[in-house]
């Protein structure tokens, strides 16, 4: 018991948090892909969690995109890295190194060849066709992506992150950007938007002991004695009542 | 613990449909062609003023005019020939003829995705005739698809 005047020890509770590798894949890519075969996105990615709120992100992928219209075609293949840190927003006693809804901020880099076989345009003079050669590039993005996972059953996890992404550099002239980088989207936008499904396999490493705020309380009031004062009326109640 | 992991796979759950493919095609509602843009101004007054009537067409193109005597035309659009590195025009204003020839290089340009490719021009100085015409002042050399005056003809 603390001694008078000294300044009352608050209890601290904790819960031990499984610090995991988790390796995922994203399914919706060559799901969408027996819908269209226009467009071909194979993702996957590594975290490791540093505590219980941060972990460390790496992603790679493929992108293999195909393009036709009445006046032009394009094609796009390449593969793309992603790396940043994801932020798990619950508490450590909801999410329990099970459960993760937060947001990840991640720097991309993509590498990818792009080509129009074919393209025409007519004006008053009559018609050009022309086309532009396979060209390599690279593009750079940044994305932040915002999503729940759950680990459903054991070490085993299912998620969604909808992600933002906004391209930073793009080695193709102003004049000649590719409608889509590997990764990143469709090149047109300012913002491209994404959603993508996960699964997940997960492996713990390490426990950490982390400690909890308690949950806020109404502070009672105390006389001098250190008593509370709210007792004390309860107990003059009662004294009341029996008299 | 549990209502919270029927939350989130719910959660989970509704978001896979969002997954469904759009299958709605995109339009072009963009400007695709890139003109030179020419504003006719009276020489006299410096005025942009649109002459009683106008006719275009290409030098070699008789048959297919761009403007056959319009009226109320103050900025004439001029289409150049992609695939060339120079054109001519027949400019009838107010029943006087003139021609106007122009060089250039020429560049493609990536509209968006839905309007796919045009072609941009850069020209050099016109060459004119000077019946009705005064002079011709260059604007701006770059030949797009944005709406910017490119040349000025005054009458």
């Amino acid at each position: 018991m603390p001694a008078r005047g000294q300044e009352k020890e608050i209890p601290v509770d904790s819960v031990i948090v499984p610090l995991k590798i988790r390796a995922a894949l994203e399914i919706a890519g060559p799901v969408l892909y027996f819908t269209n075969k226009n467009i071909l996105n194979l993702e996957a990615y590594v975290t490791a969690d540093l505590d219980e709120k941060k972990s460390l992100y790496f992603g790679a992928g493929y992108s293999d995109y195909n393009y036709s219209q009445y006046n032009y075609s394009f094609l796009a293949k390449g593969s793309f890295l992603k790396a940043g840190v994801d932020f798990n927003l619950l508490r450590p006693e909801i999410a329990e190194g099970k459960y993760w809804a937060g947001l990840g901020i991640h720097y991309g880099l993509s590498r990818f060849t792009s080509e129009t076989p074919v393209l025409n345009h007519d004006n008053y003079w009559g018609s050009v066709s022309s086309s532009l050669p396979q060209e390599k590039n690279w593009a750079h993005f940044l994305e932040v992506a915002g999503g729940f996972k759950a680990e459903v059953f054991t070490n085993f996890s299912i998620g969604w992150l909808i992600s933002i992404r906004k391209l930073i550099y793009t080695g193709a002239s102003k004049d000649l950007r590719p409608i889509f980088y590997p990764g990143y989207g469709e090149g047109g936008n300012t913002l491209t938007y994404g959603l993508s499904y996960f699964i997940s396999y997960n492996i713990p490493f390490r426990k950490i002991k982390v400690a909890i705020k308690p949950e806020p309380v109404e502070e009672k009031e105390l006389d001098e004695d250190g008593e509370n004062q709210e007792t004390q009326r309860r107990q003059i109640g009662r004294q009341g009542i029996g008299n | 613990m549990k209502k919270n992991l029927l939350y989130i796979i719910l959660l989970t759950t509704a978001a896979s449909a969002l997954l469904l493919p759009s299958c709605t095609p995109g339009s072009c509602f963009e400007e695709t062609n890139a003109y030179v843009k020419a504003t006719l101004l009276l020489e006299s007054t410096g005025k942009v003023a649109a002459p009683d009537s106008i006719s275009l067409y290409g030098i070699g193109m008789d048959a297919s005019t761009i403007y056959k005597k319009s009226r109320n035309v103050s900025q004439a659009l001029i289409p150049l020939d992609a695939s060339s590195e120079g054109c001519g025009f027949v400019i009838k204003i107010n029943g006087v003829n003139d021609t106007i020839s122009f060089t250039y290089s020429t560049y493609l340009h990536m509209l968006s995705k839905e309007c796919g490719y045009t072609f941009y021009h850069t020209i050099d100085t016109p060459v004119y005739s000077t019946n009705i015409i005064d002079s011709v002042i260059v604007n701006k050399t770059t030949i797009t698809s944005l709406s910017e005056e490119n040349i000025r003809i005054y009458y």
